[in-house]
């Protein structure tokens, strides 16, 4: 008889939902809360979602495992997805698969990142996918259950189990679920997916390898100008990994914040370029230790400031959240990608 | 390869899913934020270690 | 009550289990890899001096990916293969 995990269907007899999740937890295949049973009845209305899209997948890492459809959807079973969801979550892996993304090096490091799922287009009113208030915490089942599938696949598919492929020194609650949508209907200037070079009207999926959400508060400012300053001032972080990773980062502009910036003529482009030029953190602030480390991999500073980009490029803005003077900024693990995937739909 | 014992696991997992078997000289945890006398011990350790599975 | 493998799936690897090459550790090329942490040539460079004592070490050499967080390029994978005959990897901390 075959081991359980090479077997593509298992009967487990009669158990109840208690009897499942007690199973489930032995398997390895948990992230600690209750799991849905993917029985073949459930995975099939997922998998008839995704008819249309018959792209292979690329082998997983670090597992290095080609996953079969029904197997990514038992995950969006068990972490509570509707049916509809599922097309969102496999564009999202697709995004992960990217090979800039370094799936590999995300799962396997020591540092806190989890998968950052931004959605765009009509499918967050279709899925009521909130992007206003609260739109990174709880309260909305499309959010809490897409960015926990994700989740569940890098568990399960990729083989990310924490202590032992997944090495992070103290992991982030973003790995639980971190899946929110882009606040299009209050964003001033070009919504994210169409900067991208996607229609407005196509639904897009951007994953980035992300810290959880940094605050960016700031009621006092009533300038755009004002508002750089403290947005680049707390995105000067000597402990980012961008700091010596040289990767991209997330500026998630509240509607408010928003409306003041474009107010005073900021576009995308000159938020970007003036928080590259205000957010460099000054050698005084960066140990001599790890001053030597980042010159000598290649991170070198101009005059006395270390860069936390490597161009205006690697700062991505656009706008979510609803009513009040915050903001977020998201930094990233540093060798990935923001990867950005149609949604089929 | 040299891996600290704390990363053991993680090394064997992947040599695992590609198929490889890696000869590991294990050294105690961590290597990063040791200075010259505590990394003195991992060199010592890795060379000994190294030595005897060479056949020195 | 039936379910789907949430972890099913093929391998992409082949199903043989890959051998090493044998290495004659006393005089063969050796390239010491690192994978750029902290430390990791400050070991392999503490190594490199002690093995002195019963090898030459003119060929043994020091080789490291560009970032810690990334992936070693492939054709530096190559490029260790083709010149060395072995390699010692300070890979995981």
């Amino acid at each position: 008889m075959k081991d359980i995990a090479e077997q593509e269907v298992i009967d487990i007899g009669d158990l109840d939902i208690d009897g499942f999740n007690a199973f489930a937890l032995e398997q390895g295949w948990g992230d600690g809360m209750p799991l849905y049973p993917p029985t073949e009845a459930k995975v099939a209305q997922f998998v008839d979602t995704v008819r249309g899209d018959n792209r292979p997948f690329a082998p997983v890492p670090p597992r290095q495992i080609v996953p079969t459809v029904q197997a990514l959807a038992a995950n969006a079973v068990m972490a509570g997805c509707k049916p509809e969801y599922f097309p969102v979550v496999t564009a999202a892996l697709r995004g992960l698969l990217d090979p800039d993304y370094n799936l590999h090096g995300n799962l396997a490091t020591t540092h806190s990142c989890a998968p950052m799922v931004m959605v765009s287009g009509p499918a967050r009113q279709d899925l009521k996918i909130n992007f206003g208030s609260n739109c990174f915490g709880q309260g909305w089942q499309a959010n809490a259950t897409i960015g926990r599938a994700v989740g569940l696949i890098l568990l399960n598919v990729a083989g990310a189990k924490p202590g032992e492929m997944d090495r992070s020194t103290q992991g982030n609650p973003a790995k639980y679920t971190f899946c929110f949508g882009e606040n299009e209907e209050e964003n001033p200037w070009t919504p994210y997916h169409v900067q991208r070079g996607f229609a407005l009207t196509d639904s897009v999926v951007t994953v980035m390898s992300g810290e959880g959400p940094h605050n960016l508060n700031d009621h006092g400012s009533t300038t755009g100008d004002g508002l750089l300053t403290t947005f680049a001032g707390s995105m000067a972080t000597p402990g980012a990994n961008t700091i010596y990773g040289k990767g991209p980062c997330f500026v998630i502009i509240g509607p408010e914040h928003a409306a003041t910036l474009a107010r005073d003529g900021y576009t995308i482009e000159s938020i970007r370029d003036e928080l590259f030029k205000r957010s460099r953190v000054h050698a005084s602030r960066i140990s001599k230790e790890n001053q030597e480390t980042y010159i000598s991999t290649g991170h070198k500073p101009d005059g006395d400031w270390f860069a936390i980009a490597r161009s205006p490029q690697d700062i991505h803005v656009t706008v979510a959240g609803g009513p009040g003077k915050h903001s977020a900024f998201i930094p990233s693990f540093g060798g990935t990608t923001v990867a950005s995937v149609r949604i089929a739909r | 390869m040299i891996a600290t014992e704390t990363f053991r696991p993680l090394v064997l997992a992947q040599a695992k899913a590609r198929k490889v078997e890696p000869r590991l000289i294990i050294v105690k945890h961590p290597i990063g934020g040791l200075n010259a006398q505590e990394l003195a011990e991992r060199i010592e350790t890795a060379t000994k270690e190294l030595a005897e599975a060479t056949g020195k | 009550m039936r379910i789907f493998n949430p972890t099913f799936g093929l391998s992409a690897a082949g199903g043989e289990t890959m051998a090493l090459k044998p290495v004659n550790w006393k005089s063969d090329a050796i390239a010491l890899f690192s994978n750029s942490k902290p430390n990791a040539r400050e070991l392999l460079d503490g190594i490199r001096s002690k093995l002195g004592a019963f090898r030459p070490v003119e060929n043994i050499n020091f080789v490291a990916k560009n970032s810690a967080s990334q992936p070693a390029p492939k054709d530096l994978i190559e490029e260790v293969a083709a010149k060395y005959r072995g390699a010692l990897l300070a890979i995981a901390d």
